[in-house]
């Protein structure tokens, strides 16, 4: 299982803040993203989607393995 | 020091603090603060909500901080956000160095700001006046900015080096 946290537009768009999915083997995190977009249609209307893994900012080709913290978000926009 | 809260703060007592802290070795602190500013002129904004990434957001920051003191002379610094709902012209954002010298000091300060935009997790959500909520779209500007710091080495650029050696 990986910890799934959305925030800002992206839990407006999925409904949600946080789920666990289940994870049967490591992906990376543009394949990840992939099969999330199935789940959630209504991610395809952001234009860039930002991952973070264990609280580090990731790269597509990062990997995500079994009990990750996985995060969602838009291009951050503080200060 | 990383403070992220909802309270307002005062800007006067955070830069007396980070002087008193460097213990008489800083000759300069430079600042900061970031303001909730009107959308456009003809939406003036009356909400700025803040959301952040617990935990995420304090490591960024530290990491953040800890990249500027490697790259300048920096004694020590301040850098509060404020998350939470914000109204027209509250204050945001708080960034103090304190170093040797006021070219180090103006540096960090500028390249903390600029790399805060864009990798610290805050979003945030606008309101305006009449009403349409909107979540605020990053700016590719903000992108162009942190990438100046790895393109040109401060230090190394002639003019500056110039000045550094004069003061």
């Amino acid at each position: 299982m990986i910890d799934i946290l959305y925030f800002a537009r992206v839990a407006e768009l999925t409904g949600k803040r946080t789920e666990q999915m289940p994870l049967p083997a490591p992906v990376s995190v543009a394949q990840w993203l992939t099969q999330l977009n199935t789940t959630y249609p209504a991610l395809k209307d952001i234009r860039v989607l930002k991952v973070a893994v264990n609280k580090k900012h990731a790269l597509p080709d990062a990997l995500i393995h079994d009990r990750d913290e996985v995060a969602l978000f838009e291009p951050v926009t503080g200060g | 020091m990383i403070t992220i809260q909802e309270a307002d703060f005062d800007a006067g007592q955070l830069i007396r603090q980070l002087h008193e802290r460097s213990q008489g070795h800083a000759g300069a602190v430079a600042s900061f603060i970031g303001y909730v500013r009107d959308y456009s002129p003809s939406q003036p904004t009356q909400e700025l909500f803040l959301e952040h990434y617990p935990g995420m957001c304090e490591q960024e920051l530290n990491d953040i901080e800890a990249q500027a003191a490697q790259r300048w002379n920096v004694i020590d610094s301040t850098i509060v956000h404020r998350v939470g709902a914000l109204t027209r012209q509250q204050q945001i954002v708080f960034v103090g160095i304190a170093s040797a010298h006021r070219g180090d000091a103006f540096h960090a300060c500028e390249f903390i700001m600029d790399a805060l935009k864009t990798r610290a997790p805050f979003w945030k959500r606008e309101t305006l006046a009449d009403g349409k909520a909107f979540w605020v779209q990053a700016r590719e500007s903000d992108t162009q900015r942190i990438e100046k710091w790895t393109k040109t080495d401060q230090t190394s650029d002639p003019v500056i080096k110039q000045l550094e050696d004069h003061k």
